[in-house]
Order: C-alpha cells, then structure tokens, then sequence
C-alpha cells in the first residue's frame, strides 16, 4: 500500500463511524489475543526451566547413550544366563545327531552298491554272432540272386548279353561284400551257407574279369556254369533255410 | 524472550556445532535458548501443559538424531519449530481426537490457574477466556498462525519458514484468522457481528 493509499484509508477510517467502529473492535481483539500470548508467558513461570533443560538433556543422553548400547546387547541377549541351558541343549543336540549321523554312514546304510558289470555268457555271444551272419548271409545271397537272374534273362536276339551299369557295380559291391562275410561265416560255423556263397563269389570273379560287353560264348558259358551248379536253385534253398533259422 | 531474537546465528552454529561432537553443555544451552518458544508453540497447539512438555522433551530428542543433517544456512529457529509444530500434530491426531471439545475447556481453566490473573480487570480476563475457547474452532493451519503470531510473537516470515509455506499466504491466513474471530466474538467486542 502507498502512503498516499495508507493516508486515504486512515482518512476514511476516521470519518467513517462504521469502518472506526469495525477497526476498533479489531484493535481490541488483537490486543486481548497479545495479552493472552502474554498471560501464557506468564504461565511460562510456573515451570522450572533449568529443571526442566536438565531433565531433557539427561533424557537426550540417555537415550542416546541406550541407542549405542542396545546392538551389543541384542547381540548377547541370546547368550545371556537365561537361554543357557537352551543353548546347552541345542548344543547337546546337534552333537548327538552328528555322531548319529558319523555311525550311520560308517555302517553302509547310505552307500550306494557298486552298479553290476555287464555280462554276457559266451553261449549268447555266439547266438549273436549266428544272428548277425545269417542276416549278412541272406542280404548277400538276395543280391546275388537279383544279379544273377539278371544275366539269364538279359540274352539278346543276337545271342550276346549285356550287363547293365547297375549290375555290374552291384558285382563289384558283392565281391567286397563276401570279404566282409567270409569271417562271420567261419565264425559262425555255417560251413554250407559259405560253399555257396564261395560259388557265387567265384561266378562274380570271372564275371568280373570280363567286360560289362559278353561276347555269346562268354554269356553261355557263365550262364551254363550257373545251370550246371544249380546256384539259383541252392540260393532259394539256402535263403529259406536260413529264414526259417531265424534266432 | 527479546534475547532470543537477538541470539547472534554465529553462536546458534557453534552451539550446535559442539552438540553434534557430544558436548552435553552446548546442547543444554541450546535446551535452555529454544525450550519455551518450542513449548508455547506446542502448548497453543495441545492446549495441555504436560503434554506440551512431552513434546518439548521429544522435539530435541528429535533434533539431537537430526544435528548432522542441520544446513548452516538454514534458519535454526524455523527448522527446530518445524519440528515441534509436526510432532505436535503428530502428537494432537494420535491423542487428542474426539476430546478437543473437552481438553479445550480444561485448558482454557488450566491458563486462567497458572497465569496470575488479578491484575487484569474482570472484562479483559473474560475477553481472553473466549478468545482462547475460539481459538480451537479456527481451522489448523489459521489457528498455528495466530499462536505463532500473537504468543510466540513471531514475524509473518519466520512462521512462513515454520510451516514451509509463503509469507503471503500466511498474511492471508492470518487476515482469515482474525476475521473468524471478530465474527465469533462481536458481542464480546461490544459490536454487532
């Protein structure tokens, strides 16, 4: 507010009866309100106020001096007189339950047994190896008698025949195959199925020798050497023995 | 009280410089500069005079935890009433509740019996008991003004600092304050409300 705004207003409060009136009643109340604040003072007096700082630092430093404490003794109240012989008896407890614990492992109880070695009796190793030589004996005899009737029916009119590419790579795998049996087949002791196939590995041999191109004579003979033999017919034999010797 | 405002802020600092390092002597001058001012403003608030003390005694309680967090530049005076005015209300919400009528009457008899009274003329001894039964029908923040104001005899800004508020608000807050009251005791006040 402005002097110029202060000196209007006081101007107006003085010749205005009700604003006067309103400003004094104001005055008034403000003056008993300071006279209360003073009267509470007053009552100020009453209280002891050196006492009364002292009474509050002890407490401040009491409190204080509890607050530094307090931890470690939180810390020992566990380990205090009166949760000794709790102490003792957990101690005692966990003493025994060890040495229980000690005595029990030592006797076995919770060792696991050794897991058992596999074995396998000597009688049931060579059923294996029967099995395995019969299976390789039949793919090896079916494969030959594919090849081999082949070349009986692949004669041409003019008397020549001719082994196609597929055969003629599938005799090669079959001489390389028989390497493979030949042990299996002695192991086995199956003397008659490696007669045969030593006929057959024999066929393929000379087959082998000669060019995928016959002449006729070389077809005749190869195909009179089968006849002669009869190894298609010992083939199918074998085959249905060896099926119904299945282990 | 006059002393108190004249305190050098220096010697405030130092005070509570040697507190902070345990210095029970400090501390204790400290008590005895701050105890009534911090007591009025919770006794205005409590209107009980042993709860007051309670709060006084918990107020530096408080303040010797708070020493090391105290900024040097911060009003002392402000911050410690700052503290005595929350517990306080602290102290008001949890205790007081449905008894504020009840302990309004008891404290007002409670003033009349401590201050000494007989030299004041029966009217303004009237006038003060109502003025002090009205007080608690100001609301909160009003009525810690008019205390601060008018018993603690605090300026409009150290009450600002106190209740963390602006200096205008708290004028405002305190026209308000004065206003109620005018309305409530105009025939008290020999005037037509």
């Amino acid at each position: 507010m402005s002097d110029r705004d202060r000196e209007d207003t006081r101007h107006h409060i003085e010749t205005c009866p009700a604003c006067a009136d309103e400003v004094r009643t104001i005055e008034r109340l403000l003056e008993g309100a300071d006279s209360l604040g003073q009267n509470m003072k007053e009552a100020l007096a009453g209280i002891d106020w050196d006492a009364q700082a002292e009474k509050i630092v002890s407490a401040v430093w009491k409190e204080n001096t509890r607050a530094q404490i307090e931890p470690k003794q939180e810390r020992m109240w566990l380990f205090g007189p009166r949760f000794r012989p709790v102490l003792a008896g957990l101690l005692l407890g966990i003493l025994v339950g060890a040495a229980a614990m000690f005595i029990t492992y030592r006797s076995g109880v919770f060792r696991k047994p050794p897991a058992e070695a596999f074995f396998a009796s000597s009688e049931f190793l060579g059923r294996v190896d029967q099995e395995m030589a019969r299976r390789e004996t039949l793919d090896y005899l079916e494969k030959s008698q594919y090849v081999l009737l082949e070349l009986a029916q692949t004669q041409t009119e003019g008397g020549d025949c001719r082994l196609t590419e597929a055969a003629a790579r599938e005799t090669r795998e079959l001489l390389s195959k028989k390497k493979y049996l030949n042990p299996q087949l002695e192991k086995a002791r199956m003397a008659k199925a490696k007669a045969i196939c030593d006929q057959i590995e024999l066929l393929f041999y000379e087959l082998a020798q000669v060019s995928e191109s016959l002449t006729p004579v070389q077809c005749r003979g190869i195909q009179d050497l089968i006849e002669e033999k009869d190894i298609l017919l010992k083939i199918k034999l074998l085959k249905k023995e060896l099926q119904e010797s299945e282990v | 009280m006059e002393e108190l405002r004249t305190t050098p802020h220096e010697h405030i600092s130092t005070l509570l410089e040697k507190a902070g390092e345990g210095d029970r002597q400090a501390f204790k001058d400290l008590v005895s500069l701050y105890q009534q001012k911090v007591f009025l403003l919770a006794y205005s608030i409590l209107r009980n005079r042993e709860d007051a003390l309670d709060v006084v005694q918990e107020t530096f309680m408080r303040l010797y935890q708070k020493l090391s967090a105290y900024e040097k530049d911060r009003n002392f005076q402000a911050w410690l009433l700052q503290i005595a005015k929350n517990l306080s209300i602290d102290f008001y919400r949890k205790h007081y509740g449905k008894r504020r009528e009840m302990e309004a009457d008891r404290s007002v008899e409670e003033l009349q019996l401590a201050a000494d009274d007989r030299r004041s003329n029966p009217e303004s001894s009237e006038l003060r008991t109502v003025i002090s039964r009205n007080l608690e029908r100001l609301g909160e923040r009003q009525r810690l003004i008019f205390v601060m104001k008018h018993f603690n005899g605090l300026e409009y800004r150290e009450i600002a600092e106190v209740l963390g508020i602006s200096v205008g608000t708290v004028k405002s807050l305190h026209f308000k304050a004065v206003r109620n009251l005018k309305n409530w005791l105009s025939p008290q006040l020999g005037m037509q409300p």
